[in-house]
């Protein structure tokens, strides 16, 4: 692993997102504007009267964005090198795809964690919502979580779009869309119907949901809930970057890879 | 005698099922010595890219090897493209990124030791001062292409890959980028694999010329042994005489001709039999007025080559 190859890939990172307001625009204009319609949304639900009764849905969606920024990073990081006909002259200097993801997953854990605390900012200075009363302990057991279950998701469909090329490339913007209500982001997993329920129960971050549900009214870890979520984690990690390593070499083989530019 | 920095061994790149799939590239085997300039030629879909893209580890080989500097490329992957670089007029840096900006992302990934100091001595040396801040997107071709060249060589690359360097640029542009390349060539020995449609880059800069067709090498040899190996030469003649006479005294020499119009004729002949057939002509009271003759091109070899001509004309092309 070299760091300064590491770093080549997150200043190029850094340079696009300071010059693309599509990438300030999905990254901060969209998670703004989401926190701001889930908190009024919350407080109409709440009818007046007690706002903490909605309050599960704000913070949903707070922790839902780091599950959608961090796939988004990783995915749509490559795709801008595809769009410019760059990938090719990243992957002919010694970087390894390792270093090479390693990169989007440091930079998409920094875009998720400035997300994170805006969010939480606003919703505490508009909505009174203070997220942070759940604990600095679950925080960071959810947040390790979400931007987890988030790479795993990023490389799958990263290692479609090296093999698929970018007719596919709309799953950048909309798979973890899916997971809203797969996840039960948004409700407890028991409003599921039965086949939904036992789907849900598949992936981790339906356990931080529901873990982060019953923090509001008890700040005590749910360490029962937080084992499964990152046993889950981990064997989607596996399996996923497993997934991605295949996609990869079956795009140099197929010479996908380098028919993305063309 | 200068060491052998690419070694490629019964190179094969089939796609698709072996039966029914398409191969690419059909065990092919070269190599490229210390400081040689190779052209790689061929038509569209002869497998140059193909070649070029498994030389460069973006598209996996089905078969064969390659060695960089005596090393097996996927065993020293890392090692062997920090030795490397590559240009193309087809692929680009970072479109919204300055070239600045560009330039110290690459000087990052090949690890540059003062990037800032090396982008300014290659940046000056390519007379490009003016380009840093500019964004790559809204350069010219002429500019981008430039600046692909001075990428290339942020990690003082021993081996050159250059894919069509001048598609796309007008003839003045291309002319300095060539110049460029040359004076890369003489000032710090890089060996260059070369490709490129217009054969008189190729004649221009390459030492020697390896001609694909349809995946397997069909020809190897310096730009002025193939262009030998054609004996076909066309003579121009324009005369003062009747054209049946003319017309009668080349079918009698078994020629192939053609009349551009009533004075003038293109003699397509061996190019030895050139001087008999203008005695002839004179002998057989026709005045000629001039004459022009042109000897086989590069080019022509290319044409050749693509068309699948039929072997008269040709001594030996393998």
């Amino acid at each position: 692993m070299s760091i300064n190859r590491i770093s080549g890939i997150l200043l190029q990172e850094f340079y696009i997102t300071k010059r693309s307001l599509e990438v300030m625009v999905d990254v901060v204009f969209f998670p703004l504007i989401n926190i701001t319609v889930f908190g009024f949304l919350s407080l109409y639900l709440s009818g007046g009267g007690n706002p903490a009764s909605a309050y599960p849905l704000l913070m949903g969606m707070i922790l839902w964005q780091l599950l959608y920024i961090t796939q988004y990073s990783i995915s749509v990081g490559s795709l801008w090198s595809i769009w410019s006909r760059n990938l090719s002259n990243l992957f002919i200097s010694p970087i390894s795809v390792l270093e090479y993801n390693a990169a989007f997953v440091i930079s998409g854990s920094i875009k998720a964690l400035i997300v994170f605390l805006t969010s939480a900012l606003l919703s505490l200075y508009i909505f009174h919502f203070n997220i942070f009363q759940l604990g600095f302990s679950n925080l960071l057991l959810f947040f390790i979580n979400m931007v987890i279950f988030g790479i795993s998701t990023g490389l799958i469909i990263i290692g479609l779009i090296f093999r698929y090329g970018t007719r596919i490339q709309a799953l950048a913007w909309g798979v973890t869309f899916l997971f809203q209500p797969l996840t039960a982001a948004f409700f407890p997993v028991s409003i599921l119907p039965f086949p939904l329920r036992e789907i849900a129960y598949l992936f981790p971050a339906t356990y931080v949901f529901e873990a982060a549900r019953a923090a509001i009214h008890n700040p005590s870890i749910n360490w029962h809930l937080m084992a499964i979520a990152l046993t889950e984690n981990t064997i989607y990690m596996i399996i996923c970057t497993w997934i991605f390593q295949k996609l990869f070499s079956k795009s140099k083989e197929t010479g996908q890879f380098a028919r993305n530019e063309g | 005698m200068a060491k052998s920095v690419i070694e490629v061994k019964n190179l094969l790149k089939h796609y698709g099922p072996a039966d029914t799939g398409f191969t690419a590239v059909n065990n092919i085997s070269f190599t490229v010595k210390e400081g040689e300039v190779v052209g790689f030629l061929g038509p569209n879909g002869a497998g140059k890219t193909t070649t070029i893209q498994m030389l460069l580890g973006i598209t996996s080989l089905t078969s064969g090897t390659i060695n960089y500097f005596g090393k097996d490329f996927k065993k020293n992957r890392e090692e062997s493209l920090q030795r490397i670089n590559f240009a193309s007029a087809f692929n680009t840096l970072q479109g919204r990124m300055s070239v600045m900006e560009n330039l110290m992302v690459f000087a990052r990934l090949y690890s540059v030791k003062k990037p800032k100091e090396k982008i300014m001595d290659l940046v000056s040396y390519f007379k490009s001062e003016g380009l840093l801040n500019k964004t790559y997107y809204n350069m010219s071709a002429g500019q981008k292409t430039r600046i692909n060249i001075i990428k290339s060589l942020l990690n003082d690359p021993d081996i050159l890959l250059l894919d069509e360097p001048t598609a796309s640029l007008d003839p003045d542009v291309a002319d300095t980028t060539l110049s460029l390349i040359q004076d890369l060539k003489k000032s710090r020995n890089i060996s260059l694999l070369f490709t490129s449609h217009n054969m008189d880059e190729i004649t221009r800069i390459c030492d020697r010329v390896i001609f694909l067709d349809q995946g397997k090498i069909v020809a190897e040899d310096t730009p002025l042994n193939l262009t030998k190996r054609l004996s076909d030469a066309k003579l121009i003649v324009a005369f003062d005489a009747k054209k049946e006479i003319v017309e009668k005294y080349l079918t009698n020499e078994k020629q192939s001709f053609s009349f551009i119009n009533k004075f003038t004729v293109v003699i397509e002949t061996e190019e030895k039999l050139i001087p008999k057939l203008i005695f002839g002509l004179s002998k057989a009271d026709i005045w000629i007025t001039d004459i022009e003759i042109k000897k086989p091109t590069l080019e022509d070899f290319f044409l050749h080559i693509a068309r699948g001509k039929s072997k008269k004309g040709e001594k030996n092309v393998n």
